[in-house]
């Protein structure tokens, strides 16, 4: 893939390295001359040393239908611009930034960058997993919280140990993707039996998961 | 001219002409600026109001009502600051009159398809030059 790494430092460089790990192709834009310098020096890939946010730089970075452009600069407004730039002008088809206001993840998808990241967004995410952990479950959001995703260990006394899936009487709206049972990855079919301490995981809806676990941690 | 209410985003000297001038005509006019010393270049006809603040960020823009406003005036030393709230006014709020200055003309081109009224000070100087060495335009 032809990935473009516009701005940033040592998230640049890192990524830089994984990707060229990957063996894609990387062009790297960025104003910093020293930063510039010791990319080219590490690397064997084009650096352009310009301002990504300016067309011309864009241009001669020969951006053209580029696969995937990454805003790195600390500016969440330049950011923004770069990604309108490069998908506007230059075709780019998938473009992805940061930004330090964790408030412009929503509006800069809504005004169509494809892909936002906050650190502070992801921070809060990872701290409202943690402290689930207690209650012996725990929480992937995706696409914008819009779905989840639970991991949650059946405890021995549960109604449902012992039983086949089939035979359960699952509340609406409940799919188990996948059941693990150390070393064993299970994808579960209506016989399927599940057996105390293994770990389900559910994909579901938001409002549904606090059934969802209660469910599971029903006992009679 | 009807009373209007007006957003001026960036006090400098271009932002704080143009607020002082509007609350001239008798509109309503708030300006925002991060730095509250930018607002000694208001002259002391501007009875509008002063609100400090980063007009990147929605609560600031809503707090000065963007909501009920009709006409927004971006003048901020950056053009992608620019661009960008102007997108926000656009898309977001559905502003009808939206002014901003540019001086990188390749980025007009954001604008394409909007309503959005971008100002160049590079053509304007380049127009005036040619005028007065007489050359066609």
């Amino acid at each position: 893939m032809r990935i473009v790494i516009a701005g940033g430092k040592h998230q640049a460089d890192f990524l830089i390295k994984m990707f060229l790990a990957d063996k894609h192709d990387i062009t790297v834009i960025n104003k910093d001359e020293v930063f510039s310098n010791y990319i080219s020096t590490e690397n064997d890939i084009p650096v352009f040393q310009s301002d990504p946010s300016k067309a011309y730089a864009l241009s001669d970075a020969a951006i053209d239908h580029s696969d995937i452009l990454i805003a790195l600069s600390d500016k969440d407004t330049e950011n923004y611009v770069i990604c309108k730039l490069a998908k506007k002008l230059f075709n780019v088809k998938k473009c992805v930034c940061i930004v330090s206001n964790p408030k412009n993840v929503r509006i800069f998808k809504k005004m169509g960058i494809d892909s936002v990241i906050s650190s502070t967004y992801l921070l809060g995410q990872t701290v409202k997993t943690e402290l689930n952990v207690e209650k012996w479950f725990r929480t992937l959001s995706i696409e914008d919280e819009k779905i989840v995703m639970t991991e949650i260990v059946v405890e021995d006394n549960s109604d449902i140990v012992n039983k086949r899936l089939m035979d359960i009487v699952f509340p609406r709206n409940i799919n188990i993707s996948c059941v693990f049972r150390d070393p064993e990855v299970i994808i579960p079919n209506g016989h399927t039996i599940i057996k105390a301490m293994d770990k389900l995981i559910i994909i579901s809806k938001p409002e549904e998961q606090d059934e969802i676990v209660r469910f599971i941690h029903k006992t009679s | 001219m009807k009373k209007h209410k007006i957003i001026v985003v960036g006090c400098g000297r271009l932002g704080a002409t143009i607020a002082t001038k509007m609350s001239e005509y008798g509109h309503d006019v708030i300006v925002i600026d991060s730095d509250p010393d930018s607002f000694r270049k208001l002259n002391d006809s501007f009875s509008g109001y002063e609100q400090i603040g980063d007009g990147t960020d929605l609560t600031v823009l809503e707090n000065a009502n963007i909501k009920n406003t009709k006409t927004v005036v971006l003048t901020t030393d950056s053009d992608n600051t620019n661009i960008f709230i102007a997108h926000v006014c656009f898309y977001l709020y559905d502003i009808p009159n939206i002014y901003v200055r540019l001086t990188d003309n390749d980025k007009g081109t954001l604008f394409e398809n909007t309503t959005i009224k971008p100002i160049y000070p590079f053509k304007l100087s380049l127009n005036a030059f040619l005028e007065m060495v007489g050359e066609p335009l």
